[in-house]
């Protein structure tokens, strides 16, 4: 083992440190503090055990030399290995200092310290992260200073595991959970199901501190013994963590190092709460207290308990539920004011509702998609509240087109199924891996793994680039058609490849305008294309890992994209940073989705949990959780007030993101659900799967319900089993997964997907 | 199903692997892959702790040695993401800026062209045959395609802008001619190096690539920005009076 070599002002101060805590001793009464659990020593141990030659033992002596409380045993130990420590780097001088003020014999430098007392709770809820820029500091405030001194030039992840103090004795943790899984039993029916959810954190927090403190063996025992009690929907969770045996195995891993640190909520009522506390507070049961403390938040609430099924609605994520508070923050989810735009008259006449702030009424129709009354809508967010770019003639001309297509739109409902037409990528051979359709439908781009994008005519029209330029030279400039002259018929196909991407692309997202398109690729960058010259106009570089999913913004300039590096960032088309960085999730991020009125981003993540962000701010307002699976696809309602999500348990949940509570939940595919789409007036929710079926839904009636207080206070909610009712048709595909769903103005439903015989 | 093939050890288990840490479906072509992931692994590491040893003046390789080699090596190629707190740290500095206006009737919003991939990269070389020593213009005598050398060619009309074409020429019928075209460095500038200082003026030329098949190539020119702007005319047609 090489260890560094201390300069002498180190050795003195440790032997200082090491006086003052031999005066402590004395001062403090033994007794009642001998049943703390135990720090430093064995983080001594892992410093002097087998480590990285880049780690610092000096930070895992520091926390033991300052302890401020200690049973006189267990301190005489520390001190021992801080004498070992010191006769191991020759700094013969400092240790007979030591050894001299502390008044410890000659032969006992032979022990190491066994198990020391260890410090941890100084605030059991406070973040653990210190100014030394190591994660996981359970050292008390105090010793975080010299941890700091001696740490300060290994600010990476060994400091994190070596300042990691353990909390009990290893060989009891099996003790302790039987203990407390024993105790949950006897428990009253009512309460035991929101205790046992404390049954899966505890589980793994303990099995990883058992491993972090290389404590193999027992931790393969642990995790034997009692990894078949937890819940099923964690399998997945249990079998990456029973591959995880030693610490170097938990280097890499960045999710699981996330979920060391972060406090894993739990929602419990009063009573069940004052019941565990009770029983854990008794003196035996101090260990598991302290471990409960640390890793664990327990957002009490006032009210009956809840049941399992209830519980088992909202649970799954990897960092428990979400804290009531986090979904109290005012959401803006109405729709932006449609701008008014005049209209040339048109005899069929829906209801023509007026433009809010024009007071008279024009004969020409205005838009009556979205805007509702002549007052502001007290939900939707001011227009200005996030710069937007300004109509262009051609955008409104597509206004105008998207409403009078509107006219022509069928109204769907129970009885009447909107008609379903599958684009079926051949020849793909499984290398398809997203899909997108512009707005209008006009255009289908897919992106595949051979690292191309490729993109159709869904029309008869073909696909034209721009002439170049010397072609261009000689067109007429001033003739009426210049639009149609600048194109270029020589080379107009159905299709365009577009290359350029170095990975499989997962990403595709159309601009509102039709000119642009966006790709997204594993090899980290997102590339902007130019519909109109079919080449590559930017790459944005960002993430340095797989990008997942990238969207373009209703309104255009402005896209969003999330990727493996658990971060999803803001871009504007003309800055080549990201405007904003959208960081929370443990996990990453598989789906980005933008809101209808562009103030809000959601993103669906591999850590099981949804996050709706604030654009203006870049905060995450609400956190939704319920599913067992990463999240692969999301939807808006068009009217911006629900939210549906599908994920890898073949479940839809459904969101209501003002209150932030899941209002529904439909069951019926057996595969991952890979698309999911509202029809054009939210009647029918259509999804996808990777058990090629497209499911219709009822959303009228699935949205149909009142919150009342009582629900909105406490988050509680009462799930109907109406899958069936709801569950309008069930379409089955030629073995082609369905990865994309898209209902045309006129509410067709298109559906595309790769076939895979 | 009963396999009736029998697979060698290593192959039995990597498909015990595959088992045991949940995949249940997978192609058989997967295992060989992995396989051979594994063996370059291994041979990685395994070489390297040998370096590692002998560097430390052992004669064995020991747990230290390989513990050393794999730490090097997921810092080298099997780096993780940033850290939660860095991140959470960089987001809320971006995250405070507030979001930038956005300047209207300004046409392709794109960034600027340095971060854009709209230049071209390529530039063509013209071998000077002669020199016409009017003012203010540069002549081409001739573009040869196939070797790569320092001296760029024809001159360049005054723009704006630097990535879009500006100008085209009339068509010329070149025969017989072959045409040399100098890739840049790989930098976004379309700026080019003046190599020869009588040629005051560089410029970027753009063969169209799809008409030099049919040996008619077509001279487009897009502006080359130098500090001192370059407004000539564009003279191709007394160039090739000869062809």
């Amino acid at each position: 083992i090489r260890l560094p070599v201390f300069s002498s002002a180190h050795a003195h101060f440790i032997c200082k440190m090491a006086a003052v805590q031999g005066g402590l001793v004395d001062a403090v009464e033994e007794k009642t503090i001998k049943s703390e659990p135990v720090a430093d020593a064995t983080a001594n141990n892992s410093a002097n055990d087998a480590r990285a030659p880049s780690s610092s033992p000096g930070s895992g002596v520091s926390p033991g030399v300052n302890k401020p409380a200690a049973g006189a045993a267990e301190d005489q130990q520390t001190l021992l290995a801080v004498l070992q420590f010191l006769r191991k780097n020759n700094l013969s001088e400092s240790v007979e200092i030591l050894r001299r003020e502390a008044g410890l014999p000659e032969d006992s430098l032979d022990q190491k310290g066994g198990d020391s007392t260890g410090t941890g709770l100084g605030g059991p809820e406070a973040d653990g992260r210190t100014d030394a820029g190591s994660l996981l500091s359970r050292v008390t405030v105090s010793s975080s200073a010299p941890s700091k001194a001696v740490a300060e030039d290994q600010p990476d992840v060994n400091v994190v595991l070596s300042a990691y103090s353990q909390q009990g004795d290893p060989a009891l943790y099996e003790v302790y959970y039987s203990g407390l899984k024993k105790f949950i039993e006897t428990v009253l029916d009512c309460h035991r199901a929101e205790l046992s959810q404390v049954f899966y954190p505890l589980f793994v927090h303990m099995y990883l501190e058992l491993v972090y403190n290389n404590h193999e063996n027992k931790a393969k025992a642990f995790f034997e013994k009692f990894s078949g009690d937890q819940e099923c929907y964690y399998q997945d969770d249990l079998r990456v963590l029973c591959s995880l045996t030693k610490k170097e195995h938990m280097r890499g891993n960045e999710t699981l190092l996330d979920f060391r640190t972060s406090k894993f909520v739990l929602r419990i009522s009063r009573d069940s709460y004052q019941l565990l506390k009770r029983h854990l507070q008794e003196r035996q049961n101090n260990q598991i207290w302290n471990i409960i403390q640390e890793h664990l938040y327990i957002d009490i609430f006032d009210g009956m308990p809840r049941s399992k099924g209830q519980i088992d609605a909202m649970s799954g994520s990897l960092a428990g539920e979400a804290k009531r508070e986090a979904n109290k923050a005012k959401v803006y989810y109405g729709l932006l004011k449609e701008p008014e735009i005049e209209l040339p008259l048109d005899d069929e006449d829906e209801e023509a509702e007026n433009e809010e702030g024009k007071p008279k009424k024009k004969k020409p129709k205005k838009d009556n998609m979205g805007s509702k009354s002549k007052k502001q809508d007290p939900n939707a967010p001011s227009q200005t509240r996030i710069p937007l770019p300004e109509l262009k003639d051609s955008d409104k001309l597509d206004k105008i087109m998207n409403m009078k297509e509107a006219t022509k739109r069928i109204r769907l409902g129970p009885d009447n199924l909107p008609s379903i037409c599958f684009y079926s990528f051949l020849n793909a051979y499984q290398g398809l891996t997203a899909v997108d359709l512009t707005d209008d439908s006009s255009l289908i781009a897919g992106g595949f793994a051979d690292s191309t994008v490729r993109v159709w005519s869904v029309t008869p029209k073909k696909l034209r680039k721009v002439k170049s330029a010397a072609d261009l030279n000689m067109i007429d400039k001033e003739s009426d058609d210049v639009l149609e002259r600048i194109m270029d018929e020589k080379t107009a196909s159905e299709s365009k490849i577009l290359y350029g991407h170095s990975g499989p692309v997962y990403g595709i997202s159309f601009s509102p305008d039709r000119n642009y398109l966006l790709s997204s690729s594993e090899d980290g960058t997102i590339r902007l294309w130019s519909l109109q010259t079919f080449t590559c106009l930017v790459g944005y570089k960002g993430h340095n890992y797989p990008v997942w999913d990238t969207q373009f913004s209703p309104h255009g300039y402005y896209f969003v994209s999330g990727g493996h590096d658990r971060v999803a960032r803001l871009w504007a088309t003309d800055h080549y940073q990201p405007l904003r960085m959208f960081s929370g999730h443990l996990a990453d991020i598989t789906c980005t989705r933008f809101h209808p009125n562009s103030n809000y981003v959601v993103t669906g993540s591999s850590d099981r949990t949804i996050r709706l962000w604030d654009v203006l701010n870049g905060n995450c307002v609400r956190i939704f959780t319920g599913h067992k699976g990463p999240i692969h696809a999301l939807a808006f309602s068009p009217n911006g007030k629900f939210l549906a999500s599908g994920a890898t348990d073949g479940r839809v949940l459904l969101w209501d993101i003002g209150h932030g509570l899941m209002v529904g939940e439909l069951k019926g595919h057996t595969d991952t659900i890979y698309s999911l789409r509202f029809s054009r007036d939210s009647e029918i929710l259509a999804s996808g799967s990777m058990d090629n079926t497209v499911r219709l839904w009822d959303a009228t009636k699935a949205f149909d319900l009142e919150t009342d207080d009582f629900t909105a206070a406490t988050g509680h909610i009462h799930l109907q089993d109406n899958s069936q009712e709801l569950l309008l048709g069930s379409y089955m595909t030629k073995s082609t997964p369905v990865i994309h769903l898209h209902f045309t103005r006129r509410n067709l439903l298109l559906a595309a997907g790769g076939y895979n015989p | 199903k009963r396999r009736k093939v029998k697979f060698p050890k290593d192959h039995e288990v990597m498909i015990q692997i595959l088992k045991d840490m949940g995949i249940t479906e997978y192609e058989p072509r997967v295992v060989n892959q992995m396989l051979e992931f594994t063996y370059r692994y291994v041979t990685t590491i395994i070489e390297d702790a040998k370096i590692y040893a002998s560097h430390a003046k052992k004669s064995n390789v020991d747990a230290d040695d390989v513990k050393l080699a794999i730490q090097c090596r997921m810092d080298q190629s099997f780096t993780s993401p940033p850290p939660r707190d860095f991140l959470l740290d960089v987001a809320r500095q971006k995250n405070q800026m507030p979001l930038p206006l956005i300047k209207p009737y300004s046409g392709p919003r794109l960034p600027p062209d340095r971060y854009c991939l709209t230049a071209p990269n390529y530039r063509l070389k013209s071998v000077q045959k002669k020199v016409t020593p009017s003012t203010n213009r540069i002549s081409v005598p001739r573009l040869s395609v196939g070797g790569v050398s320092s001296r760029p060619a024809t001159p360049t009309l005054g723009a704006p802008s630097v990535q879009t074409v500006t100008k085209v020429t009339a068509p010329v019928s070149l025969t017989n001619q072959r045409f040399t075209v100098q890739i840049p460095p790989a930098s976004q500038t379309s700026t080019t190096k003046p190599t020869t200082a009588s040629t005051p003026a560089v410029s970027n030329v753009l063969i169209n690539p799809s008409l030099i098949g049919s040996k008619n190539i077509l001279i487009t020119t897009s502006m080359v920005s130098q500090g001192d702007s370059l407004k000539r005319k564009h003279e191709d047609d007394d160039d090739y009076d000869n062809l």
